[in-house]
């Protein structure tokens, strides 16, 4: 990625993380909360999203931002009243430049479809700002929003600079820059403003405070306009913006002068006060605070510092090797000094997943529209961390199992005030640490899950055998089952073609699991229990013929010796009491080498039952870094990833659930099934995890 | 852990306009012959890892400075027995191409003899058999000192999407074997 | 109180605002009707006009108005160029 690539990325983030910033100022103000300051939060998010793009020469995005921007002034100066349906408008909008966006980044720009709804969102905003005050006023101009294709013959630019603090001090002065653009075509109108200045006694006046509104009738093309500001460009910040020819200018006669602040005002087009409202207002302080660094270099580090963890693991068995006191010592300090630059790395990665839930206020908020129901969303733990990696591939999980809460879940109005519940509905997102995971919890006060209708309806669809009994946990487990849907009528939002087994796949593809807790009449409760980190893994190292496989710590429960008087083809034993059905892994693996000394059983979890994994060698436990393995094994099921040892050597990491999965679809395969253990085709019942029922 | 052998540069094209580099290997006594370009470093055969439930060619993975990669065993992917590791056996590391991701790919090969200049011109089409092998595994024959060696598509041969779709193949034939 | 404008002369550029802050700042806060004689000024720069805006708004917000009696050729372009002509003194200005 060259440095323009480079900086444009940092641009669609940016834009990305504002456009959020907007559509949550925006939810904020329509549900009646929000200051001044959020109005303004709002209108520095929409400014520097135009400005940005400006620099860009995204023309269709500045022309458009630059209407919401003119609309949210209004709303600033009192103008406008902010209620539900300008907010819907506003949020319309604010989809509209983040589908501009993804069209820029994607590089199909020029949809149809797009250009006649920002037409249609222009035509909207326009009619709300035409009100009798702004009419008096001069026009506005038509902001040309269509491409940036190179003009025939001269035409209007207007040109916003705000040069940046060293400018003076560079030797730069901002008027030559007037000056030598006047020799590059006609200077229609020339507005200088202050922005920024502090307090008289606090003012110096060697930085630069002074902001330059340009409005000039030039041949010359964007570029050349930018090349007359090449001196400064690192240290101003400069929106080019073309404006039609031929649509009512500005001002033609005179030199529109404007007072900085707070002077009489002139008769001047609403835009010029806007735009120099706006850049006094302006202002980034958290900027400083934090670095933007792509996620690629953060990952490089972090798998450098992998790389050092099995270094000193090689160089501490080396050390083990040759008895040496002072070595191991030293190894040691060293392992425990890369452990610790590990994590650090690791919380490099970490975000909040308060991002992620703030988007479910917009969901909710349109999804309880559709629905015609009222919805509260409560958010609790907004700043519990966790992997970056995670956080993205939990999005859509997470919204499925909202939009299920409020589609299924919560009754509408009428029934809940029949049940004697409040008349809103209640969905609250939650977040925490427990024990080396992270719980999202998405919780309604809704209907709660039908026990008897579920396992009607498992059983009319062949998941489950009829007359089986199975515990509630389970019960509530068969909704996660393939083709299953409890939702009598299917609405819009649920029948889109993805089910919850869905979910519960790419929670599982994050070594995740999904636990589900429902009192009828009260609500449901889906627990989403997270690994913190996709990069390392707690394992228990085992061995099977001559490889050594990993795996996660999490799903051990015990391990003990294979009791000896096991017949050869027996594939269950009794551990105390209770029946352990197990798999042989050199079976499993078909390792054809005979077996050294005793074999062990790794006892694993297995959904709410257990299971056994017979295996040669216990080496126990170690942290691994999880290595994908290539793309060959992408349908490999049974092995997770691998990891390097401290030899050297590759470990495969064991992907319990599918092994068990494989098992017991074989077994099914191979005869009459068991009581208890469904007869279906797909993923089993007995492998829903629910570590939340850990102690 | 294991030395280099040889790293092929980047870009090595002969200085004769029409001209290309090849590595040339022995497999099982034939010899064939690769584009340089494709290869990143020849490694000896080292401590190798078996992945369960694979096909036979697929011999299991190596960690090569801190990557896992996968070694493919070109003999027995030719359909003909699994190499035995000797003295010379190594592993070429090459990258491959697929769906516009580069991946690397390890083959294991009897021994490598060398790099050869080989003219266009000196390139005959591959004929429709006497190969030995599958005939669109075979980019040309290469004549080299009156001898012809087969120059290998690696892009057939190490087709991602084939070896995934074998190794699937063969990890389900296990499980209703077992 | 006789009306004594604020005078600077010479140079007034990045390299005086700093002395030429505090007591032109001083007279915008303090005075009655706050004067600016710009008429000696031979070098003028954005530093200068910015020094003089910010006078400007410092009176403003006290409620007066500082007033630009003189202006020399060089301050009368740069304020032109500036888009800021209003302010010249009439005479200058015509």
């Amino acid at each position: 990625m060259n440095e323009f690539d480079q900086a444009r990325q940092t641009f669609f983030d940016e834009s990305r993380d504002m456009l959020r910033e907007i559509e949550d100022a925006l939810l904020v103000l329509e549900s009646g909360g929000g200051d001044a300051e959020t109005l303004n939060g709002l209108f520095r998010a929409a400014h520097t999203i135009k400005g940005s793009a400006g620099l860009f020469g995204y023309e269709d995005v500045v022309a458009f931002t630059h209407e919401v921007e003119t609309v949210l002034d209004r709303l600033r100066a009192g103008e406008l009243a902010f209620g539900e349906e300008l907010a819907g408008l506003m949020l319309a909008c604010a989809d509209h430049v983040s589908s501009l966006l993804a069209e820029l980044e994607s590089g199909n720009t020029g949809e149809t479809a797009d250009r006649d709804r920002g037409t249609g969102l222009v035509t909207r905003l326009r009619s709300l700002y035409a009100t009798p005050e702004a009419t008096t006023r001069a026009a506005s101009p038509a902001v040309e929003a269509s491409s940036d294709a190179p003009a025939s013959g001269p035409c209007r630019w207007r040109i916003d600079v705000r040069f940046g603090a060293d400018v003076f001090r560079n030797g730069m002065d901002p008027l030559s820059f007037i000056r030598y653009l006047g020799t590059r075509g006609e200077l229609v109108r020339v507005v200088t403003r202050l922005f920024d200045v502090p307090p008289a006694d606090r003012f110096d006046a060697e930085t630069c405070h002074l902001a330059l509104d340009i409005l000039v009738h030039t041949t010359a093309s964007r570029e050349e306009l930018e090349k007359v500001f090449d001196f400064v460009r690192d240290d101003c910040t400069l929106v080019l913006t073309r404006v039609t020819e031929g649509a009512p200018s500005v001002e033609t006669t005179g030199t529109g002068a404007v007072p900085t602040e707070g002077g009489t005002e002139p008769v001047v087009a609403p835009e010029v006060v806007n735009v120099a409202m706006t850049r006094q207002k302006e202002q980034r302080a958290e900027e400083a605070r934090f670095i933007r660094v792509q996620a690629d270099k953060l990952d490089e580090l972090i798998s450098l510092v992998g790389e050092l963890v099995i270094a000193g693991a090689g160089a501490t068995l080396v050390a083990r090797q040759i008895r040496h006191m002072g070595m191991l010592e030293a190894t040691q300090s060293i392992s425990d000094l890369v452990e610790e630059i590990r994590n650090s790395a690791l919380q490099l990665r970490m975000v909040q997943i308060g991002d992620t839930f703030a988007r479910f206020r917009r969901v909710v908020r349109d999804v309880s529209h559709d629905l015609g129901k009222e919805i509260e969303l409560e958010i609790r733990g907004a700043d519990t961390e966790l992997d970056k990696s995670v956080v993205e591939k939990i999005a859509d999980p997470l919204m499925h199992l909202v939009r299920n809460a409020m589609d299924h879940g919560i009754e509408t109005g009428d029934e809940r005030a029949a049940a004697g519940k409040p008349r809103a509905g209640h969905l609250r997102l939650n977040a925490y640490h427990d024990s080396g995971s992270i719980v999202i919890e998405v919780q309604d006060d809704g209907r709660g899950l039908d026990r008897a209708r579920i396992l009607r309806k498992a059983v009319e669809r062949g998941i489950v055998p009829e007359n089986t009994e199975l515990p509630e946990d389970e019960v509530f487990g068969l909704i996660f089952m393939p083709g299953f849907s409890t939702a009598e009528t299917v609405t819009n939002l649920s029948g889109r073609g993805v089910g919850m087994d869905v979910v519960k796949r790419n929670i599982e593809s994050l070594r995740g699991t999904v636990h589900v807790a429902s009192t009828p009449g009260a609500g449901t409760k889906m627990a989403i229990r997270l690994p913190l980190t996709l990069a390392i893994i707690d394992g228990f190292l085992v061995t099977v013929g001559r490889s050594s496989y990993v795996i996660p710590l999490d799903m051990v429960v015990e391990c003990i010796e294979l009791p000896a008087d096991i017949p050869a083809h027996a594939q269950h034993f009794n551990l105390r009491g209770e029946v352990l059905p197990f798999l042989r892994m050199r079976d499993v693996f078909q390792v054809e080498d005979s077996v050294a000394g005793h074999e062990s059983v790794v006892v694993v979890r297995n959904g709410t039952s257990r299971a056994g994994l017979v295996v040669d060698r216990l080496l126990g436990e170690l942290q691994a870094v999880i290595k994908p393995l290539g793309r060959i094994f992408r349908d490999l099921q049974g092995i997770g990833g691998s990891t390097i040892l401290g030899s050297g050597e590759v470990a495969l990491i064991l992907d319990v659930p599918a092994l068990i999965a494989r098992a017991t679809r074989n077994s099914t395969l191979a005869g009459p099934a068991t009581a208890g253990i469904p007869r279906s085709p797909g993923r089993l019942l007995t492998e829903i995890p629910s570590s939340l029922e850990r102690e | 852990m294991k030395s280099a052998v040889l790293h092929a540069k980047p870009g090595a094209e002969s200085a004769q306009p029409g001209v290309s580099q090849y590595l040339t290997f022995v497999l099982g006594g034939e010899t064939y012959a690769v584009g340089i370009l494709r290869i990143k470093e020849i490694i000896e055969y080292g401590a190798l890892t078996s992945v369960p439930m694979m096909p036979s060619f697929i011999r299991g993975v190596i960690n090569l400075r801190g990557a896992v990669v996968p070694v493919v065993d070109l003999q027995a992917r030719f359909g003909k027995t699994s190499t035995q590791v000797a003295r010379r056996t190594c592993i070429v590391i090459l990258e491959i191409e697929s769906n516009g991701e580069s991946q690397d790919i390890g083959v294991l090969v009897d021994a490598v003899n060398a790099v050869l200049d080989i003219a266009e011109a000196d390139i005959e089409p591959p004929p429709s058999f006497g190969t030995g092998i599958r005939p669109d595994f075979v980019e040309g024959m290469g004549k080299i000192d009156g001898r012809f060696v087969i120059i290998l598509d690696l892009s057939r041969v190490l087709s991602i999407d084939e070896l995934a779709r074998l190794a699937s193949a063969s990890q389900q034939e296990c499980e209703s074997a077992f | 109180m006789e009306r004594v404008p604020y005078v600077v002369a010479g140079e007034f550029t990045i390299y005086q605002v700093a002395e030429q802050k505090a007591p032109l700042l001083a007279m915008a806060a303090d005075a009655d009707e706050p004067e600016l004689d710009l008429g000696g000024v031979t070098e003028f720069d954005a530093a200068g006009m910015q020094l003089v805006l910010v006078a400007e708004q410092l009176a403003r917000d006290a409620g007066k108005s500082l007033r630009l009696v003189a202006a020399s050729p060089a301050v009368a372009e740069a304020f032109r160029v500036a888009g800021l002509d209003d302010r010249l003194p009439r005479e200058v200005s015509a």
